[in-house]
């Protein structure tokens, strides 16, 4: 029985401060499953936060599309190389670690070969490449274990089964995230907003454009047994697109990123939780975040659109 | 095999594949050429709860329509996807987004917006949960010949709907500003053209799935764009590909789950993962080996250029010294020992070079040859000076370049121009064409 089995969805925000209270003044207990959720989802939406700016800058969003789609290959060969091996398992962090990486390197590889040297245009290569990486991907998975499910719950992900040790995962990857971009933060910003002076000033564009990429791979492992390859997108893209909305430096957006992803976590969750307790309906939790971010984001843009206007009227006067 | 066409139970899947991929990869040429490819990756996860919805509210009010789901599932889908199309729109022009970021901000927010639809299903009508959960990767196995029907119609009414605006289409796929010029109402024919692609994209669900789906609508397209150049052949070529790795992929899917299954568990393949495999690997074939745009022959071309290139560069040198060696030739040129060797064995062979004591010498065919390429060489340094009035001390790199480019025909026309100059701006003699 966890402390929120009846919490609608105000109170469920009084249970967790009352709990975290405890907590912090040492009256500590087991966590509840639902932190549990809550921990995980934010250190993901952290983690996707951190680099979710660089990669809308760079035009890089679809490219992480299909790269959170081929991690599926990447990950199926590294586990088969390391079967192989040393008999090492799938939800290995060695694996998945070579496997993203792996995934990584194929898709800007073989998008950057199809662009350059086949004369392809970009959008086509993009999709020619992910979708037959990916289709080559659920094909082994499905040979290899026998069974179309696991592909549907890479896609889907599985936020109502986590446990506590699926938070190291995503915890690591802040860190190499977070000590990545603060070492390379000139850099990054740079090649973001001025690919040209970059050059000249002498950054290797190219490698920080795989270095960011190797690490959008390594995010999306982490999420995606949280949230699968998918809704991995949502947290790229959405809390920077609403934190673009308020803020405008890329210092303050980095900041503001990552806390709307976690808020909107948090409000995620509550929901699903009140769905649950109130209304009787066990939703797919992963799900329910990318919606609220959806709904965040039509939010603060109608706020933004009307308070110009609410400005006008009161200095009109 | 022919079982595949006439059998009872086997020929509904068929016939639908190849039907779905035929509407697909048609369209697909269109946001092909148009350079959204992605586009159409977005719109097929943003039907996903439409579909959802769509069965939920079958499964809700009328239980037992079961073989209807179908098309609840096509009028869902459509009415989704056309929602995703307007919030990318938006969100490029309202929101100030780009383009890519808007395209995967609808595409994930949509898709987990059908995740909580389908996870509702899942806990009320576990049946019809499975039923679209073989919608993702898609399972052609269980269509019927009413479905081939419906499916047939919607692909034949878009390739009739391809043909009636064949030429207005053509005007706005490759010039949008003569399109408006002619008076062609091009607001209109994009509205219809995006309809349809939603139609395509939402029929080739059920056999390639919605996460595939793209990729049926770019590879084909990406294939036959390899060998050709005109319009209408692009579209029969890239519907004959998508027919085509169809059926293969299909037949695949099915020889493989009888292939994998055991007799005490039942083993179905999706269908959409082979179907994509095949047209991707169609699709690169061609990238490769297409005559003329492939990569093979490109590159072929390029080295047989390069090859002229050291070749005629060998024998002009050679021209002027009279004698070399390799060792001074190595050095002259900036290619490999190896492939270097390699170029005057070849040049020995063809009777235009003769060893003699370890320096190469030219024989009377290599001689003309050489003089052939002086001869281009100064002729084009005659007509920079004189009929494009070049500085003298600038027109020499140019003609390096040149004197390998230059055909007969230029080569008479520059004699005819130039009424057959016999000296070069460096007042060098330019080797007379009737002596060599």
């Amino acid at each position: 029985m966890t402390p929120y089995w009846d919490c609608n969805f105000f109170t469920f925000f009084i249970v967790m401060i009352q709990r975290a209270f405890f907590f912090l003044t040492g009256h500590a207990e087991a966590l509840a499953s639902d932190e549990i959720q809550i921990g995980v989802l934010s250190a993901v939406a952290i983690s996707c936060g951190m680099i979710g700016p660089f990669l809308v800058l760079n035009r890089m969003t679809m490219l992480a599309n299909s790269l959170s789609h081929t991690i599926l290959l990447g990950i199926s060969l590294a586990a088969l190389a390391a079967g192989l091996l040393w008999g090492g398992e799938w939800f290995d962090i060695t694996t998945l670690l070579a496997g993203s990486f792996i995934a990584a390197l194929l898709t800007a590889f073989c998008t950057e070969t199809l662009t350059r040297f086949f004369r392809l245009q970009e959008d086509a290569s993009i999709g020619l490449v992910f979708t037959g990486l990916f289709a080559l991907g659920i094909t082994i998975v499905t040979l290899y274990l026998r069974d179309v499910h696991l592909g549907v719950e890479a896609v889907m992900g599985n936020a109502d089964a986590l446990q506590l040790s699926d938070i190291r995962l995503p915890a690591l990857l802040i860190g190499i995230n977070g000590v990545i971009l603060f070492v390379f933060f000139k850099q990054f910003q740079l090649a973001s907003f001025d690919r040209s002076l970059a050059q000249t000033l002498g950054i290797p564009v190219g490698v920080f454009r795989y270095l960011l990429l190797f690490l959008t791979a390594a995010t999306c492992i982490g999420a995606f047994r949280a949230v699968g390859v998918i809704l991995v997108l949502s947290l790229l893209t959405g809390p920077y697109l609403i934190a673009r909305l308020f803020c405008c430096r890329l210092t303050a957006l980095l900041v503001w990123t990552p806390v709307v992803g976690v808020a909107s976590v948090c409000i995620g969750v509550a929901l699903s939780r009140h769905l649950l307790n109130v209304h009787g309906l066990a939703l797919s939790t992963g799900g329910i975040v990318t919606g609220t971010i959806a709904l965040i984001y039509i939010f603060v843009k109608i706020i933004f659109h009307f308070r110009k206007k609410w400005q006008r009227a009161l200095f009109s006067v | 095999m022919i079982d595949y066409f006439i059998d009872p139970i086997l020929r509904a899947p068929t016939w639908g594949c190849m039907l779905m991929c035929l509407s697909s990869s048609l369209m697909g040429v269109i946001v092909f050429l148009r350079k959204k490819s992605l586009l159409s990756e977005s719109l097929s996860h943003a039907s996903y709860p439409g579909v959802v919805l769509g069965v939920a509210f079958l499964a809700s009010f009328f239980p037992f329509a079961e073989e209807w789901a179908f098309l609840v599932v096509l009028i869902g889908a459509f009415g989704s996807s056309l929602l995703g199309l307007y919030g990318i729109e938006w969100l490029e022009k309202k929101g100030k987004v780009f383009p890519d970021a808007a395209l995967s901000f609808i595409l994930s927010v949509f898709f987990g917006v059908g995740i909580v639809a389908a996870s509702a299903l899942q806990g009320s009508h576990p049946s019809w949960f499975k039923q679209v959960q073989m919608l993702i990767f898609g399972q052609a196995a269980t269509m019927t010949d009413i479905h081939i029907v419906i499916y047939g119609f919607l692909a034949c009414f878009i390739v009739l709907f391809l043909i009636a605006v064949y030429r207005p289409l053509q005007a706005v796929l490759f010039d949008a500003g003569y399109a408006h010029s002619l008076g062609i109402r091009a607001t209109w024919l994009e509205r219809s053209l995006f309809s349809l692609l939603l139609i395509s994209i939402i029929v080739g669900m059920r056999s390639v799935g919605v996460i595939l789906m793209s990729g049926m609508l770019i590879a084909p397209a990406v294939a036959a764009r390899q060998y050709t150049n005109r319009l209408p052949i692009v579209f029969f070529l890239s519907g004959l590909f998508g027919v085509g790795s169809a059926l293969i992929g299909h037949i695949l899917s099915v020889e493989g789950s009888l292939h994998w299954s055991t007799p005490e568990s039942r083993f179905s393949l999706p269908t959409g993962p082979f179907i994509v495999l095949v047209s991707t690997a169609w699709a690169l074939f061609s990238l490769c080996f297409a005559p003329k745009r492939g990569v093979v022959f490109r590159l072929a071309r390029i080295f047989a250029f390069r090859l002229r290139c050291l070749q005629e560069n060998i024998l002009k040198y050679l021209w002027k010294k009279k004698s070399s060696s390799s060792k001074d030739l190595h050095s002259l040129h900036r290619s490999s020992l190896f492939s270097l060797h390699w170029v005057l064995r070849r040049m020995v062979r063809h009777g235009w070079l003769q060893k003699k004591c370890g320096s190469y010498e030219l024989t009377g065919d290599g001689y003309q040859k050489a003089a052939q390429v002086v001869r281009l060489h100064r002729l084009w340094e005659v007509y920079l000076t004189h009929s494009l009035g070049r500085e003298v001390e600038r027109v020499h790199k140019n003609a390096e370049e040149m004197e390998h480019i230059l055909t007969p025909d230029l080569e008479q026309r520059l004699t005819l121009l130039l009424a057959n100059p016999k000296k070069d701006p460096h007042h060098q003699p330019i080797p007379d064409k009737y002596s060599l």
